[in-house]
């Protein structure tokens, strides 16, 4: 088999250099909550810092489609709102076991002007305290106490000029913004690049997935985002540092993380435009662990329970795992014929001569409690109860621990590499640990796993789908067989999710069936004893939804997200400038110049305004070379406004200069143009 | 008095300003802190204009939900469920409240919960349809439409077109044509997702007034609501049924009757409680409380400041009076003056308020603007006597705009002295001069007033022009089929805004022009640098008609039907364009 799949693993690899694009998250997911953006969780990460190795990086962004040109209330964290990072630890100890809460305050500087930022005042300019529990949520301790949110990127007057914040650069605000908390976290709340990538166009065209034409429905829109790097001795649950670990699947090294958002549970509009009242209970409003579950996975009329239920009371919604609707697509039995955009994936009906996993059927459930299951997973006396319940959930052996459990490093879930032809349960090569069973809805990251460097060769949006690849096809990581390795991307989705995952293809091969054919469950094409990289597995590998990575770059040192899209781009106008009566200046009235018209043909008016008696008043033409063209003796005025005109049709076309002399001493100069 | 005080060589250069196309932008979208988080109840824009397919009509479109991105799925936007949405019309001084008032309440359905996807063979989530309700003089509501249905979003051809995947409609203007109701009481109704018809340098306008005008050369202007849909309410109604006394437009004494006034808003209420449960599911009750309005574009978004802006979208027109000190000072005057913040904000160099019209009059913000006048001889007759109007127009010494930007917006502009052109005024700008405007309803309130006798000027004629009436006063004054006498006649634009609002009004250059004195200068306080005897045309006046704030037009076409709002943007192919 080995040798077969050398063979192969050249053509397969050629497949994997097309590069490689996904799509979006949780954005508008649900029918409430797309109604309150501030309160709506997009996207959740979770990933080893590349620039810390000893660090976890954890992301939650909050408001989709933010505007870069959104004004005059540019976007902002709102009030009455708890913003939540939850992170389970232990399956131990009942609830989470960090939670990390935000809540944010709004102020306006400056309540006279219609603009965001004005001569150094900003509008909605909003800070935030940061607590945290260790204790299951039982206390909170302030952990950041006056932490300060930049203010939109609403282009170089607001930011950078004097007129606005004066600032040196936006940098500078997003890097003035981080801050360290004193329990060791660093911290960035703020606006953002929104990091997902989707074709949201296609996607909820009923499925129009397509290969050509593809466009990101999240590019050149901001997020919020509350990023935190955490040190991983914090996160860990005895406190250990990653050189404590056993191996780089330690399985005590993994955590679970999602983020919420909540709101009072009543709130009162006030029927003078005060802010609304909110009291009652904290509702949840919005959720987010693992990407997309209430985007594609849970059907609409869930989609609001969803967002109100915390993990640990997902089991009712066990069904929508075990036979997803995005499966239905994938079977010509079903709805399959009626997407093209997904024609490349077809879930294996006949794996192995045996097993049908398409929605409804069996699945692996023929093999509950045989011996072959000993030691498995699959085995009752390991996990059998959920992963194979019944004789029609067919994906509680896959799609449901990917979401609901995490993965094992336990038998069958090893790579095929190693195992005997046609033996998926036999030991292979491990490639995946994030099992924290506590049966809900979490972004799963075992942090020992070693961190792939993002200018490695070997780095991929694909993250475990193309360890897995590399597990299967490339010598570096088959020659030596079932041992453990660490083969690039083993720390990215499903295990954590990194900035550049792409977790819409991820997922949608997942459904695919790519996960089975990867530890030996092969795609109905294959034939016992000849390559399992069958043309439907490369299909499958190959087929890669909407763009594919981000519309800009991911930063290289936290916060990791991209500076948020400047609203103005490009230089100012300067209009043409018009005649008035008065010019700025700390006593505009002592002493006033204007010519008008100007430019002038044949007469030109001066206008001049004293603010006092004077004795000797002179207004002088002069040309460029300070020659002068001719001089008008004023003599003694009293304070006020005087005009004089000028005819003088043959002067030469050119700019020219007036001045004004009071009394020897004060004076003022304009230009004026002569044209023909 | 017949002689045109313009002479035709200044014409000659004024007409070649004129000839390049004018460009402006948009009205309120996020324009409050509070509504800008509550989209389906966000008032966005309303237009009111003689139906250009059927005088005898006039159109009211409101729109809400700003910035809908085409595909923005899985859960596309429609109108809310638990909000008001209303229309409400004033056609007389006599009454305090809404003489006439539309109340649109909307319920969803999911036909098929079990799928993600919105529309999926055959069935629709989020389904949406509405009832719409009328009062007439504060009586009881009665039906008019009962059973009024919302089209879907225009998600792609797999989810409209396709069968038996999709919906299997011919084409998603055919789901438009059938979601026109024939109201009971004569009406035509539409209620859906369109393009939204307005344009605006958002970038620009907010980055502290940045404005790029169409065509410069330096940094090209963008539409900051290209490519975004709205949601729609659209009704065409005949103007005997808006006419206080049920007049049609034949009966109108002239084309500038003051019986044919009307004064329209719109707004969205919710019910002032709600309640989330832990289940996912939401309740309200209470009373219902007003959460956003809109007359007049903009005054939300530019006018009111930061501080005032919640409380304005809470409050209804009668109570205004307490916002009258943004109009009689306008903030956005301040840009315009170089004594203030003028020399800061260089994209308005063009504009700069008359301080010294006619070597007399100041009108930058503080400053007595007419107020020297106030019960002088120079005033009897005109609107700005004691005993007409002068207690609103000049109320103080340090309320310049009292006399332009406040009537604009609160009142309406009568056809008196001063308020008619300068062509023909041999006594200055009190004297009579040519009426171009008369939609004056003097309720002290943010209406959208429109004289319904005004005729329509035809989308195609080649006089049609978004500067609404402005171009109508600069045609009044400087074309010679207009500029001979005093005589009524119709210009072209004179049913642009601020008379009604078309969809085509390029809103955003028409009031910056307007507060930084144009109108002003149409009646006779021409800028500074006019030269008693010599043109009027003068350079502030070219700059300030040459002037626009960004895009001059909406980023497609226009229906030349009901209701005349374009197809909503399709999600899966819409054509791309920059939006800042």
């Amino acid at each position: 088999m080995k040798k077969y799949l050398k063979i192969v693993a050249a053509s397969l690899l050629v497949a994997l250099a097309f590069s490689l694009d996904a799509s979006a998250s949780s954005h508008r997911e649900a029918p409430l909550i797309s109604n309150d953006p501030l309160a709506d969780n997009t996207d959740v990460y979770a990933f080893r810092s590349p620039e810390d190795n000893s660090k976890i990086i954890l992301i939650a962004n909050y408001i989709p489609f933010e505007h870069p040109a959104g004004g005059p209330n540019y976007y902002n964290f709102g009030e009455n709102i708890r913003y939540e990072i939850h992170v389970d630890n232990n399956t131990a100890t009942p609830g989470d076991d960090i939670i990390y809460r935000f809540t944010f305050t709004n102020v306006n500087e400056d309540g006279t002007t219609f603009f965001n930022i004005r001569l150094g005042k900003q509008n909605i300019k909003t800070t935030y305290k940061c607590e945290r529990s260790i204790n299951g949520g039982s206390s909170f301790t302030t952990i950041v106490a006056a932490g300060v949110v930049p203010p939109n990127n609403i282009g170089p007057r607001s930011i950078e000029s004097a007129v606005g914040l004066g600032a040196a650069n936006y940098e500078s605000l997003v890097a003035a913004a981080i801050t360290t908390a004193g329990t060791g976290e660093k911290v960035f709340c703020g606006p953002a690049d929104d990091p997902f990538f989707v074709d949201l166009g296609g996607a909820f065209d009923a499925g129009n997935f397509r290969k050509a034409g593809a466009r990101d429905g999240v590019a050149k829109f901001n997020c919020h985002t509350i990023a935190i790097e955490v040190p991983i001795t914090t996160l860990q649950k005895t406190g250990k540092s990653v050189s404590q670990a056993t191996s780089i699947l330690d399985s005590d090294f993994i955590i679970g993380v999602y983020a919420n958002a909540s709101r009072p549970a009543i709130t009162t509009l006030s029927n003078v435009g005060n802010k609304p009242d909110a009291s009652g209970a904290w509702i949840q409003v919005s959720r987010l662990g693992m990407p997309l579950t209430n985007e594609v996975i849970i059907p609409i009329g869930n989609k609001d329970k969803w967002n109100a239920t915390a993990p640990s009371g997902d089991g009712e919604f066990i069904p929508f795992f075990k036979n997803p609707e995005l499966a239905l697509y994938m079977d010509d039995s079903q709805f399959g014929t009626a997407v093209p955009g997904l024609a490349d994936l077809r879930i294996q009906t006949n794996s192995l001569g045996s097993f049908d996993f398409r929605n409804g059927k069996p699945g692996l459930f023929p093999l509950k409690g045989n011996p072959a299951l000993d030691g498995t997973a699959l085995s009752e006396a390991n996990f059998g109860s959920i992963l194979l319940p019944d004789n029609m959930s067919p994906r509680a052996v896959d799609i449901l621990p990917a979401f609901y459990t995490g993965v094992p490093n336990l038998r069958p879930y090893q790579l095929a590499t190693g195992k005997p032809t046609g033996n998926p349960l036999a030991a292979g090569k491990p490639f995946i640990n994030n099992f924290l069973p506590t049966l809900g809805d979490y972004l799963r990251l075992n942090m020992a796993v070693p961190v792939t460097p993002r200018n490695s060769p070997d780095f991929s949006s694909l993250g475990i789908v193309q360890a897995a690849v590399l597990g299967l096809t490339d010598p570096r990581y088959t020659a030596s067989g079932t041992a453990l390795q660490f083969i690039p991307n083993m720390d990215g989705f499903p295990n954590g999710r990194r900035l550049e995952d792409d977790v819409t293809t991820i997922e949608l091969q997942a459904v695919g069936g790519v996960f089975l054919a990867a530890i030996g469950l092969w795609y109905d094409d294959y034939v016992i004893g000849q390559s399992p990289v069958t043309p439907q597995l490369v299909k499958t590998i190959s087929f890669k939804e909407g763009v594919g990575k981000n519309d800009t770059t991911i930063r290289t040192s936290f916060p990791f997200v991209q500076t948020p899209w400047r609203g103005y781009r490009g230089a100012g106008y300067t209009g043409p400038k018009s005649n008035t009566f008065n010019t700025i200046g700390l006593s505009p009235d002592l002493l006033v110049l204007t010519a008008f018209p100007s430019p002038f043909r044949t007469m030109v008016t001066f206008h001049y305004k004293i603010a006092e008696d004077a004795q000797n008043v002179k207004v002088e033409v002069m040309d460029e070379l300070g020659r002068i063209v001719a001089s008008f003796d004023q003599g003694a005025r009293k304070a006020g406004d005087y005009y004089l005109p000028w005819s003088k049709a043959n002067l030469a076309a050119a700019a020219y200069y007036a001045r004004i002399t009071v009394d020897g001493a004060r004076s003022k100069s304009i230009g004026i143009i002569k044209t023909n | 008095m017949k002689k045109n005080i313009f002479n035709t060589k200044h014409l000659v250069l004024l007409l070649c300003f004129l000839a390049g196309s004018f460009a402006s932008e948009a009205s309120s979208h996020r324009e409050a802190p509070l509504i800008s988080n509550d989209p389906l109840a966000d008032n966005t824009d309303v237009y009111a204009f003689r139906s250009p397919d059927d005088p005898n009509t006039i159109t009211i479109i409101c729109n809400y939900i700003p910035f809908e991105l085409p595909e923005g799925g899985p859960n596309y936007y429609t109108f809310g469920s638990n909000v008001r949405y209303e229309i409400h019309i004033k056609n007389k001084t006599t009454t305090a409240d809404d003489d006439i008032l539309y109340r649109f309440t909307f319920s969803t359905v999911n036909q098929d919960p079990t799928t993600f996807f919105n529309i999926r063979l055959g069935q629709q989530n989020q389904k949406t349809t509405y009832i719409c309700q009328k009062s007439v003089n504060g009586g009881a509501f009665t039906t008019i439409v009962s059973n009024g249905v919302v089209p879907p979003a225009n998600i792609g051809p797999r989810s409209i077109q396709s069968t038996p995947v999709g919906l299997g409609a011919p084409n998603y203007d055919a789901l438009i044509t059938a979601a026109i109701a024939n109201a009971t009481s004569g009406e035509k109704v539409f209620c859906g997702p369109v393009d939204d018809p307005f344009f605006v340098d958002l970038a620009g306008a907010f980055d502290l007034g940045a404005f790029r005008p169409e065509g410069n050369t330096t940094n090209a202007t963008k539409d900051g609501l290209t490519r975004y849909n709205v949601h729609s309410i659209a009704l065409k109604i005949p103007i005997n049924l808006l006419q206080k006394d049920g007049k049609n437009v034949s009966q109108a004494a002239n084309i500038l009757d003051g019986d044919f006034v009307i004064g329209v808003w719109a707004s969205a209420s919710r019910q002032q409680i709600k309640t989330l449960s832990n289940n996912g599911t939401v309740a309200f009750s209470g009373n219902w409380v007003q959460v956003s309005r809109l007359g007049n574009p903009l005054v939300n978004e530019a006018i009111i400041p930061v501080g005032m802006k919640d409380k304005w979208n809470a409050s209804l027109p009668k109570d205004d009076v307490q916002f009258a000190q943004y109009f009689t000072n306008p903030e956005l005057a301040l840009y315009m003056d170089d004594t203030q913040f003028g020399s800061a904000v260089p994209a308005l160099n063009a504009l700069r308020i008359q301080n010294h019209s006619l070597g007399s009059f100041d009108f930058r913000n503080g400053k007595p603007g007419l107020f020297g006048l106030k019960g002088s001889a120079a005033v009897s007759g005109t609107a700005l006597a004691e005993n007409a109007f002068g207690a609103v127009l000049l109320p103080d010494n340090k309320s310049p705009r009292a006399v332009d930007i406040l009537p604009i917006f609160y009142t309406g502009v009568p056809n008196l002295a001063p308020y008619q052109l300068a062509t023909g005024k041999t006594g200055g700008p009190l004297s009579a001069g040519k009426p171009f405007i008369n939609n004056f309803l003097p309720t002290l309130g943010d209406m959208l007033r429109l004289n319904m006798a005004v005729p329509v000027t035809p989308r195609n004629d080649p006089k049609f022009s978004s500067l609404g009436i402005v171009n109508a006063a600069v045609l009044g004054l400087t074309d010679p089929t207009y500029n001979t006498s005093t005589a009524i006649q119709a210009i072209p634009n004179m049913d642009g805004f601020p008379n009604g609002r078309r969809l085509e009004d390029d809103v955003t250059t028409i009031e910056l022009q307007a507060v930084g004195g144009v109108a002003l200068a149409a009646i006779g306080l021409f800028y500074d640098d006019y030269i008693p005897g010599q043109s009027p045309v003068t350079t502030n006046l070219t700059n300030v008609l040459s002037f626009t704030a960004g895009p001059t037009k909406n980023d497609t076409t226009f229906k030349v039907a009901f209701p005349f709002v374009q197809t909503p943007w399709r999600g899966f192919d819409y054509t791309i364009k920059p939006r800042f």
